[in-house]
């Protein structure tokens, strides 16, 4: 921060050497007038309908403020509230653990095995969450491809398919796109961890489980930290992959009942009751997000 | 000996999980593309072939097979994502720039960063909901300039952290430099600053464009039934019809990959995981 101070004073004295130049008005203005046009779009396509969504919530049906929305919010989505907190806190976990122990694996490992595993998991970071919707559909359906590999290998009885159109075959299409996710950020993590550490610790009898616990991990809590709540919240608000998956069916995430509320039944009340219930779910880690952005700044 | 045989063995099996469960659902769609006749339980399709690859691409205009050509929606999300990306870019680089080198009191600025933050950290479909209700009322509901907007929100946000980071990863010394001898402001940037973070600009301006292509959310709402994107085209086809939604799956994820196998290196990990919510 110190540093960022002096350049900005450093960038100050210069603007008064060549001030001769341009009014000095001019150089006060500057910086404002090219931050304006990107935080107008923001305060007006964001943060205004932001807003938007609590005050609606709190409108009914005849467009006086009351708390009837929550009310049959609780009463109709209760358990899909639940629902979606715990399909999103079960793939976070999951994509956690997994992704905690191929960094791990790829952190201490060499060889062509782990060197082509360190390149292979990037892949489903870059698809979008509508591509994998269609290929977990047709992956996990019924009679889908997994299923059909599992009977081969006498793993499921053909006539009695696995069933993962649900919170499992959710989980898994969140765990597929966002574990690499998870990898990548916390193997960059990994890496600056010098192997003096490791060694080290090695030389006074570490085993492996000892040394994930006791160095790599302690040492990248804020890492880990920022890459889980970056989960978290963006699966909390996946709209297209449940939609795609379990988009008739209950339960369902939040996402998809405020699609169908609005949909079936123009029930904005309702459905911006459901928007608040979704910020809520994430408050916690987003202002943990913020906050720690903040802290970070841009020159990190 | 023994020990290290039985490791191999153990990261091999490992190995074979790892790989087939990250390529078996691609692989699914690959093969739901070229599938004509695929009954339960075959291991593989009876009988396959291009015919939805054809119908898709335009080629052939069959009325028997349940697929649509998707080159106009194509045309349509290439044409909305080069639009997002130019004026995304001509406000997110000022923005970036100003963020990153010019002096604007500290306070002012957390405010612009948590503005700029808010859009990552909380869910965005509510969002779209009610900018849906604000375009209802201007009639931009179900036009292409509505869904213009809603992806350049979307884009917006990561251009400016991106941008943002990249000038500010220059040092000032250089800009300094050239200003010493003369230079204008203007000139400083544009022959000094511009050109040293080229690379990053571009990473920023592809991963809009992704986003762009890619978007759902806000076209759903914003756009359908009247504004069909490439994604939307996949999710109509989606409940009815598996060979034609593979065949657009592949589609959309082609641009994906390549693009970002080429930039992923100039991006920071975390602007990553925006990548197709």
């Amino acid at each position: 921060m110190g540093n960022n101070l002096k350049n900005e004073l450093a960038v100050g004295k210069s603007e008064i050497g060549v001030g001769v130049e341009r009014p000095r008005s001019y150089t006060n203005i500057l910086p404002y007038m090219l931050v304006f046009p990107a935080v107008m779009v923001i305060l007006l396509l964001y943060l205004y309908p932001f807003l938007a969504s609590f005050w609606k919530s709190f409108i009914n049906k005849e467009g006086v403020l009351s708390l009837a929305n929550y009310e049959k919010t609780l009463r109709l989505y209760r358990y899909d509230v639940l629902f979606t907190l715990g399909v999103t806190t079960l793939s976070t976990f999951i994509a956690t653990v997994l992704s905690i122990f191929v960094a791990v694996y790829l952190r201490l490992s060499k060889g062509w095995l782990s060197n082509s595993i360190g390149i292979l998991y990037r892949l489903p970071i870059f698809l979008p969450f509508v591509v994998i919707a269609q290929m977990m559909r047709s992956f996990l359906a019924p009679h889908g491809t997994l299923n059909l590999f599992l009977a081969k290998l006498n793993l499921v009885n053909i006539e009695n398919p696995l069933q993962l159109f649900n919170w499992a075959g959710l989980t898994f299409g969140f765990v597929w796109k966002q574990a690499p996710f998870m990898i990548l950020i916390i193997c960059g993590g990994f890496q600056m961890i010098d192997d003096s550490y490791i060694e080290a610790a090695r030389s006074v009898g570490a085993k492996l489980p000892q040394i994930i616990t006791k160095i790599l991990i302690p040492m990248n809590k804020p890492t880990i930290l920022i890459a889980v709540t970056l989960v978290f919240c963006s699966l909390v608000g996946c709209f297209s992959f449940p939609y795609m998956l379990i988009g008739g069916k209950s339960p369902v995430t939040i996402t998809v009942d405020i699609a169908h509320r609005v949909n079936y039944f123009g029930d904005y009340g309702v459905a911006n009751a459901l928007g608040v219930f979704s910020y809520i779910m994430v408050s916690l880690l987003a202002l943990y997000y913020v906050r720690s952005m903040m802290k970070k700044g841009l020159y990190d | 000996m023994q020990k290290s045989v039985f490791r191999k063995t153990i990261e091999i099996i490992i190995f074979t999980v790892f790989i087939f469960f990250l390529f078996a659902p691609l692989l699914s769609l690959v093969i739901w593309s070229v599938a004509l006749r695929w009954y339960w339980p075959h291991t593989l399709p009876q009988e396959i072939g291009f015919d939805y690859w054809l119908q898709a691409l335009g080629i052939t205009k069959s009325l028997t097979l349940g697929a649509v050509n998707v080159v106009p929606a194509f045309l349509l999300s290439l044409g909305i994502a080069i639009i997002v990306v130019i004026i995304t870019m001509a406000i997110a680089i000022p923005a970036g720039y100003s963020l990153a080198k010019l002096k604007i009191p500290a306070l002012l600025k957390g405010i612009i960063l948590i503005l700029f933050l808010l859009p990552r950290a909380f869910p965005q479909l509510p969002v779209f909901l009610n900018l849906m209700l604000m375009f209802n009322k201007i009639g931009l509901t179900g036009t292409v300039f509505g869904v213009i907007l809603v992806h350049l929100v979307v884009g917006l946000v990561f251009a400016v952290w991106i941008t943002a980071s990249t000038f500010s990863s220059i040092p000032p010394e250089l800009e300094e430099a050239a200003r010493s001898v003369g230079a204008t402001r203007l000139k400083a940037f544009f022959k000094v600053t511009l050109p040293i973070s080229t690379p990053g600009l571009v990473a920023s301006a592809v991963f809009v464009f992704l986003t762009s292509m890619d978007e759902f959310t806000g076209t759903f709402f914003v756009g359908l039934p009247f504004v069909t994107t490439l994604p939307m085209t996949l999710y109509t086809a989606s409940g009815s019809n598996i060979q034609f939604a593979s065949v657009i799956a592949i589609l959309l994820l082609i641009p994906s990959i390549l693009f970002m196998i080429v930039i992923q290196k100039f991006l920071k990990a975390e602007h990553l995981g925006g990548m197709g919510g």
